[in-house]
């Protein structure tokens, strides 16, 4: 029957109405808080630089690759392939879980899960779930062959020497 | 030193007599107890011993009902903290000195291999003792209200546990560590919408190298376990605030025989903590008294238990050395890579599709153990290990642990070179 009402002149609705508009902005306020505290530490944690190898780099002239090779670059994690005068480059980092991938007869195998991969990359078995990617290939002004981690292009675009 | 107000028998002498006992005593400020009072004030005035409350039921030091498990868990985890501390004074986080420095730990520094080797089985120990510890739990319906919190925390404490025993893998820098994150972090990688992001933040980079070692040593020796004893605290604290460890229904219920004959005891009306414990009862009312006193019969069984676990574990230490592989190298990954044993469930299912062996399955895993005691929602059972109201709850529990040790074992001896089935027979 009767509110206490604690300053003159205010109906007791008003200070529910008052009270309720405070809680619910200072409930904003910190949950504000804790999301720009998440944002700062994604922010913090996710690195501006990394000090890997660099994702462009060079493997050597052309002529280091006759026709007919197949060979895999370990540190680079490349497989670089010469076709008569088409040169590529595959990835060798097995697009399951980051293992290596070694030459085999019939393309790559993986050692740590047994996915297989045919002479192009292309899934022939285990659980890969994508195919190998091909990086592109450029020669670079002191004649050398440059491969770039960072762009990938379609499997079986090579690049004429 | 004497003053002429004092008694005339204090001198310098006495003062240097009594120097000992008045040490001793203004540390302890109990004897050591003789009487029910005096074993109650053993546990809440010393700091160490007031976790513990002055009573528990007699059910609680039954070794059957509780194997012990979750001291096992805590003591193997101080014997991590100790070993691992020591093992920090020796240890570099650097990808060229790392792997030096664990042969080191072998040639050069005293009891190295030896601490190397309690923290290796203590952790391995740990991860064993937590999941046994969940089981028991759950065998015994120890999950259901008013426990059902303490129950996520012990999931959370199992997670964080694994974490620690995953970064602490990588440390040694050999191949074994190198390859079993390398194929680890990738499973996080598959997790929908961020799994990259998630992948590249862990490592600080898109292959594990110097900042993935960095990052994985700062949360395995700060981190993690600053977490985990938080976690910790809750999960203690709220054992006594839940009502001390589960019991069967039956424990609560007052048998007649016991009741106290009326004009046989005369209870002082007391007050306080204290007066509780002044008389035969803990409780106010006709209830039986089925609790004894945690000094010395808990304290008793603790003791034991750490006897237990120490010694096993320099037993183990000294019998086992610590496997340390080649260095890393990033050219040559072992074949077959395998992750942590712990690990190698997910692992072989991680073979048969990346998304639903490494995120899917195990997701929707630890989403129905946090759950448990909220689907759950019946109360008969609790106390009893494999109590018939709980046979379909056991059944489905027993089923899904039975499935992960059976694809831990065929991770572990049935999978050979580019993960081909072979026998170990």
């Amino acid at each position: 029957m009767t509110v206490a009402t604690r300053s003159q002149g205010k109906q007791p609705e008003e200070h529910q109405s008052r009270r309720r508009m405070l809680t619910w902005l200072s409930s904003f306020a910190l949950f504000a808080s804790v999301v720009l505290a998440a944002v700062s530490d994604w922010l913090f944690f996710k690195p501006r630089v990394t000090y890997g190898p660099n994702a462009r780099f060079a493997i050597g002239k052309p002529d280091d690759f006759p026709p007919g090779t197949r060979i895999s670059r370990d540190v680079e994690r490349v497989c670089i392939v010469r076709e008569g005068n088409k040169l590529a480059a595959i990835s060798t980092t097995c697009t399951h879980l980051g293992c290596i991938v070694g030459i085999a007869d019939t393309g790559f195998a993986c050692p740590c899960h047994g996915s297989h991969y045919d002479q192009d990359g292309n899934v022939t078995g285990g659980p890969a779930p994508k195919p190998l990617p091909w990086f592109q290939v450029t020669l670079a002004p002191n004649g050398e062959i440059e491969v770039d981690k960072n762009s990938q292009v379609e499997p079986g675009t090579y690049f004429t020497v | 030193m004497s003053t002429p107000t004092e008694t005339p028998s204090r001198t310098p002498l006495t003062t240097l007599r009594e120097l000992p006992s008045n040490v001793w005593n203004s540390i302890f400020r109990n004897p050591l107890p003789s009487t029910d009072l005096e074993r109650a004030s053993t546990s809440f005035t010393n700091f160490f011993l007031h976790i513990h409350p002055v009573k528990v039921h007699k059910n609680t030091l039954r070794p059957v009902y509780t194997l012990g498990l979750g001291l096992m868990a805590t003591f193997l985890f101080v014997i991590l903290v100790v070993t691992g501390v020591l093992l920090m004074f020796y240890y570099v986080p650097s990808t060229t000195q790392a792997y030096d420095r664990m042969l080191d730990l072998r040639g050069t520094v005293a009891f190295g291999i030896f601490l190397r080797n309690m923290h290796r089985w203590s952790a391995h120990g740990m991860v064993a003792i937590v999941f046994f510890h969940m089981c028991r739990v759950f065998l015994t319906g120890a999950y259901k209200k008013p426990r059902e919190f303490n129950w996520v925390l012990g999931v959370l404490l199992l997670l964080v546990t694994l974490f620690l025993s995953f970064t602490g893998y990588l440390l040694p820098w050999d191949q074994l560590a190198f390859w079993a994150i390398t194929v680890g972090t990738s499973i996080a990688g598959y997790a929908p919408l961020v799994g990259k992001q998630i992948q590249f933040v862990l490592l600080g980079d898109t292959t594990v190298g110097q900042e993935a070692l960095l990052r994985f040593y700062v949360l395995h020796v700060a981190v993690l376990p600053a977490v985990l004893v938080l976690l910790m605290a809750v999960h203690f604290w709220r054992i006594r605030k839940d009502g001390g460890l589960s019991r069967p229904e039956k424990a609560e219920k007052p048998a007649p025989e016991a009741l106290p004959q009326a004009g046989v005891v005369k209870l002082k009306k007391v007050y306080g903590l204290q007066g509780f414990v002044r008389g035969p009862f803990t409780k106010v009312g006709n209830v039986p008294d089925d609790s004894v006193y945690s000094w010395p019969n808990l304290l008793m069984a603790e003791l034991l238990v750490f006897a237990l676990t120490i010694s096993v574990i320099l037993v183990v230490s000294l019998a086992f050395s610590a496997p340390l592989e080649q260095p890393v190298n990033v050219m040559h990954p072992p074949n077959p890579a395998k992750a942590p044993w712990y690990f190698l469930g997910l692992q072989e299912l991680v073979s048969y599709s990346a998304f639903w062996g490494g995120i899917g399955i195990p997701g929707l895993m630890v989403a129905l153990l946090f759950l448990v005691p909220y689907i759950d929602r019946t109360t008969h059972g609790v106390g009893r290990w494999f109590a018939k109201e709980r046979l379909l709850a056991n059944t489905i529990f027993l089923t899904l642990v039975i499935l992960n040790i059976i694809f831990i074992v065929i991770g572990t001896f049935f999978r050979g070179p580019n993960w081909t089935f072979v026998s170990p027979f």
